[in-house]
């Protein structure tokens, strides 16, 4: 990355922290005065006890000495910690925002990248940009300016003995960056076998009543021992080649102080300085010891940094190929919906994400093989209305749930919410005047509140009881130990399938849309329940427009239209009771059959 | 604490001692050395000495020791690294083989999220630590031996400078219960976050949907302060611990150029001798506060221990470090005990089995059921009934609360490591696949010679599948087997329980991956199964499997309510009737 690219970078994450940026710095070059002023005085008293000076001037000597070791510790620490609190709110600050462009990407790219994936990429990358915001910068800054002022007093003292160690900084550092690379390639590889070992177990961890119950614990710690083998390995090599650099640093200092040592004999000798001036060398020496130090892994780090910034950038870079519309109005209430000759089929690289509901992924992939999933498909609902979507597995019903909430767009033709194009729609407006319940139903480790609104605290408690009311939930949330503040465990855990789905039902009915898609919403429920719920579907249906996948027969019974699909086409639609009573319809052939899937 | 370090320790002493040699001792004894030889420099300087060497050859002593610290380096990486990772090998084995031992659905003691923390950073912490045990003998060598110099040169100023050491352990003493404390909560903020992370990202479909993209952005915001707050909280206390042993060495030194004033003026010090006492202070103090922050590191790791015997779920705490075979060169040929057996499958009963889950009422009560070979028995009911409990309750994948399992008559104590291929093999409800190759994944070890893969494949309706993937068996299925689609990986997971050959298969709900052509297949195949003399015990509510069933349970509310053929139930029946009347419905509707 350019020095463009950093600054622009810090700029963003680092500016609206202005002052305690400045205070950082200020405690920075608090600190490097300090520590070079500490030998002098050091230098003074040598000097003075050797002439043979006052003891008061002596004792005053130790008590600076003592004050300015205690004010440098209280500057170093409270260094490190506004540091650290910078770089905390900046790394803060690009998680949230890196969370957020990632969650308003298509789905298209939510196939490409695992969660665990992004987890790794938003927090973990970024932990990496926590020390390059908090200290990277300043801190090499801050060991340039030691180093430069070390050299200057040295100069000072004698341009002989400057030239000499600037000679052996400048020499020091070459070898350093010659060396510094060496071990580069050894930790990637350390961490790829660390990744690889955890990745493993996780999971495992996943897995642990398959493994269990088909007897294949034996094979999966012989698997550990694979994984557990090939880290210590990786892991040996690169320490061992980790510490080229510290071996050499042991050498090259021993080569700095025999040269201050031996340069401090010959100049005392020749009657050019004190003998507390000998001490002052061997002092310097040993205070250039950690700016050679830190430089040099500073300068690698901020390779690695860059490496994440750059990692960091091209997700940010990331474009979703949903654009958002300029924001056409839509009309109050139920929303009427017209696919007009559309056509669509799945990017190459794009399974359907885990995330979005359905169980098709292969059969989309077989779709892919054969043609688009959605050739050329025409139909439409009026507001109100209500459709039954009928067909196999991968006939193209979730894709048309897909496409009307703009999970990715058609190629040809167009499709139309309440009269507007979908591509006019503000994306925000979309999602809030459609409403999905799908099968696969996800929860937060938050309360039932948070879960049900999704963080939306706008949204008054008596709603959120009424709704649970109308799914016949209340009874249930009011007995749970805090009520609507109860945390929900880890994936919903201790929530039965039925509940779950119940909860989604009340997550639509808060958001009250235009348009209900039930996508596949009962398959998972059995019969009993379902009759539960049917009123409460009843009521969410009211006063909106709905389209309803369904694998039951039972399912569509509520429906005004059917729409059987197959391969992308429509194969039969038509108002439910004349396909019912016409002997030949496909649909009549279902019902006798008993069966809500098209079978051949 | 020191039972855990010691059988670290046992179980490769060698490694242990090695990195003692290098990284704990001679690295505590080499900074010595200059301070002795610019002290030589010096006195001859000033002419406090006259004997000894000459200037050039201490500064080539100079040279040659940075080069013997500089290779001595090399064998500390190496010796410290073997035996770290070595007993972190250790560590990781036996917990992953204790959560392999637990209730297959009850194996972990927190969210994966969080059991991934403590394998990671608790067991490093661990064996980190471990790497240190040697460092107390090495600082108390240097200690000894720099007092022993010093002292020779004075004693009284020596004495002086001990205080303040003795200062900063008193205090890092005291301070070591909240060290703890803010460790913990630092932990735990972390925790939070990844966990969150992890679920918006699998829940990436319904935020969008939702159209609530800023407000749980919002409310991670919200997680990532509070970790922010806890991380700076636990950095700013070790900083200030730091400070403070850092301090005691410039007092030290301060205390040192006070006394010192008065012995230099009569000549009876040397600057030679100020110069050794300051480089000695400044490495005692950076000694001692290596001590206080090994009292530190001995402070987190007794949290980090207790977290780890937390994984444990009730093993015994030596669990952690018994010893164990940790690499593929050490495990024995791993395939399991071929199939001919005494013990075949005749009958197996379930007698009153109950199982609550914690902290609710839900769960079953009493259930009793009898299987003969060849059966085919369905479990159904509606949804929360406890169907899948009752599964995994006789499969010891829950620690049933009471009933007891009987194979052939005889009792069976333990059903989760009974319960196992040969004997019995299950297909959950939500199967999960390993990001291994197809065919690692259906045979999960055993030996490729002893499973006919095509049959099982067969069986399975995978058949199919299997000709449209590029690479067949051997397609690496991605993580968590992201490539394949769920009623894929269903079957794949049918595969795995055909391919074990065992006696009885069970098998949860197929219905939630599968099209109903694809399940109907599944049940006929299973249902052929039968002339292999299988027996099953499923949970279903399909008519494809209630019809065929020999016998039905139907549980209600975690009890049998009732069980028989599918004619009788639906003769007398109320809840079968329900069930099976939802399940036709569209069918009367259609008709009327």
């Amino acid at each position: 990355m350019s020095l463009k690219g950093y600054g622009a970078f810090l700029a963003a994450y680092l500016g609206p922290q202005r002052r305690r940026v400045a205070l950082l710095a200020v405690l920075l070059l608090g600190s490097i005065g300090l520590q070079l002023a500490n030998p002098q005085i050091l230098r003074f008293f040598i000097d003075t006890a050797e002439q043979g000076g006052s003891l008061d001037a002596l004792l005053v000597a130790a008590g600076l000495f003592l004050a300015s070791a205690v004010i440098g510790q209280v500057v170093t620490v409270a260094e490190t910690y506004t540091a650290e609190g910078i770089g905390w709110t900046a790394a803060n600050r690009l998680r949230a925002d890196l969370a957020l462009h990632c969650l308003k990407l298509d789905a298209a790219f939510h196939g490409r990248h695992t969660p665990g994936e992004l987890l790794e990429r938003i927090d973990g990358d970024v932990l990496k940009l926590n020390n390059f915001f908090s200290r990277l910068i300043v801190a090499l800054l801050g060991n340039l300016l030691l180093m430069l002022g070390v050299l200057a007093l040295l100069f000072r003292i004698d341009s002989r003995v400057g030239l000499a160690m600037t000679a052996f900084v400048a020499l020091a550092l070459a070898l350093f960056r010659a060396l510094g690379g060496v071990a580069v390639p050894h930790w990637a590889a350390a961490r790829a076998a660390h990744a690889d070992l955890f990745g493993f177990l996780e999971e495992r961890f996943a897995g642990t009543e398959d493994l269990r119950a088909n007897g294949a614990v034996p094979y999966a710690l012989r698997r550990l021992a694979e994984r557990a083998w090939a880290l210590v390995r990786a892991q040996r090599r690169a320490a061992v080649f980790g510490v080229t650099l510290g071996g050499t640093t042991f050498f090259l200092f021993a080569v700095g102080t025999a040269l201050a040592v031996g340069l401090g004999a010959y100049l005392y000798r020749a009657g050019a300085i004190t003998i507390g001036t000998v001490y002052i060398l061997f002092a310097y020496t040993e205070l250039l010891r950690r700016p050679l130090e830190q430089i040099t892994r500073q300068l690698q780090d901020l390779q690695q940094a860059a490496a994440g910034l750059a990692r960091v950038r091209a997700l940010l870079d990331e474009r979703s190929a949903i654009g958002d519309g300029p924001g056409a109005p839509l009309p109050d209430g139920p929303l009427a919906v017209e696919f007009d000759r559309v056509t669509f089929a799945y990017p190459p690289e794009a399974r359907p994400a885990s995330a979005d509901g359905t169980a098709d992924g292969a059969a989309d992939g077989a779709a892919r093989e054969e043609g688009p999933t959605l050739a050329d498909l025409s139909f439409a609902v009026p507001a109100g209305g209500r459709l039954g979507l009928l067909g196999r597995t991968g006939s193209g019903k979730t894709t048309i749930a897909r496409l009307l909430h703009r999970l990715y767009d058609p190629q040809g033709g167009a499709i139309r919410l309440g009269g507007v194009d979908l591509r006019d729609l503000r994306l925000q407006e979309l999602q809030a005047r459609v409403g999905v319940v799908s099968q696969d139903i996800q929860f937060f480790q938050a309360s039932i509140r948070d879960n049900l609104t999704f963080f939306d605290r706008d949204i008054a408690d008596e709603r959120i009881w009424a709704a649970l009311a109308d799914l016949g939930l209340d009874g249930w949330c009011a007995a749970l130990p805090e009520g609507l503040d109860t945390i929900l465990p880890a994936g919903g855990g201790g929530l039965s399938a039925g509940e779950g789905q119940l909860l989604a039902f009340a997550r639509a009915f808060l958001r009250d849309p235009g348009l209900i898609i039930l996508d596949e919403a009962s398959s998972r429920l059995d019969p009993a329940t379902e009759a539960r719920i049917e009123r409460a579907v009843d009521r969410l249906l009211a006063g909106r427009t709905a389209i309803i996948i369904a694998h039951r027969l039972a399912t569509v019974e509520r429906v005004d239209e059917i729409l059987i699909l197959e391969g992308g086409r429509i194969l039969e639609w038509g108002a439910r009771g004349r396909l019912a009573a016409d002997p030949d319809s496909r649909f009549a052939g279902l019902l006798r059959v008993g069966l809500a899937e098209v079978t051949r | 604490m020191r039972s855990l370090l010691w059988g670290l320790i046992r179980h490769r002493p060698d490694l242990y001692l090695a990195s003692g040699m290098f990284a704990s001792v001679l690295f505590y004894l080499f900074p010595l050395v200059p301070g002795l030889i610019v002290r030589a420099v010096l006195d001859r300087l000033t002419g406090a000495a006259t004997a000894g060497p000459g200037i050039p050859t201490l500064v080539a002593l100079l040279v040659g020791l940075g080069a013997t610290q500089g290779v001595a380096l090399f064998g500390a990486a190496a010796a410290e690294t073997s035996a770290g990772q070595y007993a972190g090998a250790l560590l990781r084995r036996n917990l992953f083989a204790r959560v392999l031992e637990r209730p297959g659905a009850r194996a972990l003691p927190s969210s994966p999220g969080e059991a991934i923390s403590r394998f990671r950073d608790d067991v490093q912490v661990v064996y980190q630590f471990l790497t240190w045990t040697l460092d107390p003998i090495g600082q108390l060598l240097v200690a000894g031996v720099a007092l022993a110099i010093m002292i020779r040169i004075d004693p009284l100023i020596t004495l002086a400078v001990l205080a303040p050491v003795g200062f900063v352990l008193v205090f890092v003493n005291l301070a070591s219960a909240r060290i703890r404390r803010y460790r913990r909560a630092s932990q735990e903020a972390t925790g939070a976050v990844t966990d969150l992370l992890g679920e918006i990202f699998g829940a990436v479909g319904a935020v969008r949907a939702a159209g609530a993209e800023e407000r749980v952005v919002a409310h991670f915001g919200r997680v990532n302060a509070a970790r922010r707050s806890a991380t700076l909280k636990d950095l700013l206390f070790t900083q200030l611990l730091w400070s403070v042993s850092a301090n005691a060495a410039n007092l030290g030194t301060g205390i040192v150029l006070l006394l010192a004033a008065r012995a230099m003026g009569r000549g009876a010090f040397s600057v030679g001798d100020f110069a050794l006492f300051v480089s000695y202070i400044g490495w005692l103090a950076q000694v001692s506060s290596m001590f206080g922050n090994f009292l530190t590191q001995f402070r987190q790791t007794g949290v980090s221990r207790e977290r780890l015997v937390a994984a444990l779920q009730g093993a015994p705490p030596a669990t952690l470090t018994r010893r164990a075979p940790i690499f593929p060169r050490q495990l024995p040929d791993a395939s399991p005990p071929p199939n001919g057996r005494a013990d075949r499958l005749e009958r197996l009963e379930a007698r009153g089995l109950t199982y609550r889950h914690p902290g609710s009422d839900r769960g079953i009560a009493g259930v009793s059921f009898r299987l003969e070979r060849g059966d085919f028995l369905v479990i159904t009911g509606r949804v929360g009934a406890g169907k899948t409990t009752l599964l995994r309750a006789l499969l010891g994948l829950l620690p049933a609360d009471g009933g007891e399992v009987r194979w052939n008559g005889r009792p069976v104590d333990d059903p989760g490591g009974f319960l196992v291929p040969p004997r019995a093999a299950y297909v959950p409800q939500s199967p999960r696949l390993f990001s291994e190759t197809l065919r690692d994944n259906i045979l999960l070890g055993l030996p490729p010679e002893r499973v006919d893969l095509p049959a099982v494949l067969r069986a399975a309706a995978l058949d199919r599948d299997l000709a449209l993937l590029d690479r067949g068996l051997d397609t690496a299925i991605g993580s968590r087997g992201v490539k394949l689609s769920g009623g894929q990986a269903q079957r794949v997971a049918a595969a795995r329980m055909f391919a074990r050959g065992a006696d009885l298969l069970v098998v949860d709900d197929l219905s939630s991956a599968l099209d109903v052509e694809t399940e109907r297949l599944l049940w006929d195949r299973l249902f052929a199964g039968r002339d292999a003399r299988a027996t099953v015990l499923a949970v279903s509510h399909r008519p494809a499997a209630l019809r065929r069933a020999d016998r039905i349970i139907v549980l209600e509310d975690g009890r049998v309510a009732d069980s028989g053929t599918l004619a009788e139930l639906l003769d007398r029946s109320p809840e079968m009737r329900r069930l099976w009347a939802g399940e036709v419905a569209g069918k009367r509707a259609g008709a009327a």
